[in-house]
């Protein structure tokens, strides 16, 4: 079907997604589907979403390490800041960022989480703040501990954040993680490695602001990330 | 336009994991009708509940997956500049919401039945577009639900005919389901994963 709307999204590159299943890693092959997905005709609603979420999911807890005064966290204190873009380069305005992790220890402040690595009181974890009009965000933060997958043959996650963004259109929709630089785990993640593209798996790594730039206490890392779609929704007039 | 033309690729998606924040949820979240938990809700439309089961291989509860629901108001319009009559969107409904399942796999959604529209071609039947997040889930699942009440716009519906399986497309339809608090409820299922004529018809994203 011809669509009359901008042909603002294209399909994704497989080799820069990932792939599933995933060995040690269950749930890829319980929840996957078997059959392919069927292609759909890109309507209004795909490609519209919502302008404003920020009086539904509030932003403001964009410093984690902080748990209140003279409660800092444990752990190397970091701050990681970048810029949302979408697939021309174009700074994504006003895009949610909600961000979680675990703690030093490797230990996730979540019931969920049963292993045996300490829970840190001053540190929960999770923050959600949103793009300034340039596309930028910053959070404060330590950095997270690596820790063992249970009943995965010996496989470790590497120290990681994850990253939920919620752009201006539905089809923009982003769900990440992101991996240290120098990490040797990061050579043996079978997540980070369920990416077949070599180039775009470094896309998930940060890089380490050169400590002659820093001013503050706080370790730097920038990572960018690039949301689908090109032409940046224009604002509501 | 080629994919070659853009300068940046998409960044690669990553699975939401097993540890998905349960303190970024809060209350009305999973309510589409209201812009913030103590906004009114809109007084535009029926207000109805989608509600249903998340259910994975061997039909065993998915626990912790997260639903996002986006949708047209009861008008069909959406508040969003490719819509050619976003000034006349309800300016009181938001259209996105999000639900995460109990331990049996249940989620819960309050929205207004919305309104169906005519896209550039061809109209669309009344629909919401559902996404999946959940451990080993690594990129998002997309489905749209139908809704019973509309067979006629159903069966002309684009993308509900991209399913060449009957049997399949019925799967995409909600089912009545008994009133909640004096508003009608449809229910819908997902199998992630099952038998061919059973697992939840996936669009790609």
């Amino acid at each position: 079907m011809r669509n009359a709307l901008p042909d603002l999204y294209e399909p994704y590159d497989e080799r820069g997604q990932p792939q599933v299943p995933i060995e040690g890693y269950r749930n890829t092959v319980l929840r996957n589907p078997r059959r392919t997905p069927f292609r759909r005709p890109v309507t209004r609603t795909e490609l519209t979403g919502p302008m404003d979420l920020s009086a539904k999911l509030h932003p403001g807890d964009h410093n984690l390490a902080v748990a209140g005064p003279g409660r800092v966290a444990l752990g190397s204190l970091i701050h990681i800041s970048g810029r949302v873009l979408d697939e021309d380069g174009r700074p994504v305005a006003h895009a949610i960022i909600e961000l979680w992790q675990a703690n030093a220890a490797g230990r996730y402040f979540n019931p969920l989480d049963q292993r045996d690595a300490p829970l840190d009181p001053n540190f929960i974890g999770n923050g959600r703040c949103h793009t300034d009009a340039e596309g930028r965000y910053g959070f404060f933060t330590i950095k997270p501990g690596a820790y063992p997958v249970p009943d995965s043959g010996r496989w470790w996650r590497p120290s990681h954040v994850h990253f939920s963004v919620l752009g201006l259109g539905s089809l923009s929709r982003l769900v990440t993680q992101m991996y240290f630089p120098g990490d040797p785990l990061n050579d043996c993640d079978r997540l980070l490695f369920s990416i077949p593209d070599p180039v775009a798996r470094q896309r998930l790594i940060a890089r380490q602001v050169p400590t002659t730039e820093i001013e503050g206490e706080w370790l730097g890392f920038t990572h960018d990330m690039v949301l689908r779609g090109r032409r940046a929704t224009p604002p509501l007039p | 336009m080629s994919r070659s033309n853009a300068p940046l690729p998409p960044t690669g998606w990553q699975t939401i994991g097993p540890f998905f924040p349960r303190t970024f949820f809060r209350e009305g979240d999973n309510d589409l009708t209201r812009l913030s938990a103590d906004a009114p809700p809109t007084k535009r439309g029926e207000p109805i509940w989608l509600t249903g089961r998340v259910l994975e291989e061997g039909g065993r509860p998915c626990v912790n997956a997260v639903l996002e629901a986006w949708q047209a108001d009861a008008g069909g319009r959406f508040r969003h500049p490719h819509d050619p009559e976003h000034d006349k969107a309800d300016p009181d409904f938001l259209g996105w919401g999000r639900a995460w399942t109990d331990a049996e796999g249940w989620y819960r959604f309050r929205t207004v039945m919305p309104g169906g529209y005519r896209d550039a071609a061809r109209p669309r039947a009344p629909h919401v577009n559902l996404a999946i997040l959940a451990s080993g889930i690594m990129r998002r699942l997309v489905t749209t639900v139908f809704f019973p009440d509309f067979p006629e716009a159903n069966a002309a519906d684009p993308v509900l005919n991209a399913v060449p399986e009957p049997g399949l497309r019925a799967l995409l339809v909600a089912q009545s389901a008994a009133e909640i608090e004096g508003a009608r409820a449809f229910r819908f299922d997902l199998l992630l994963r099952g038998e061919p004529d059973a697992e939840t018809p996936f669009f790609a994203d």
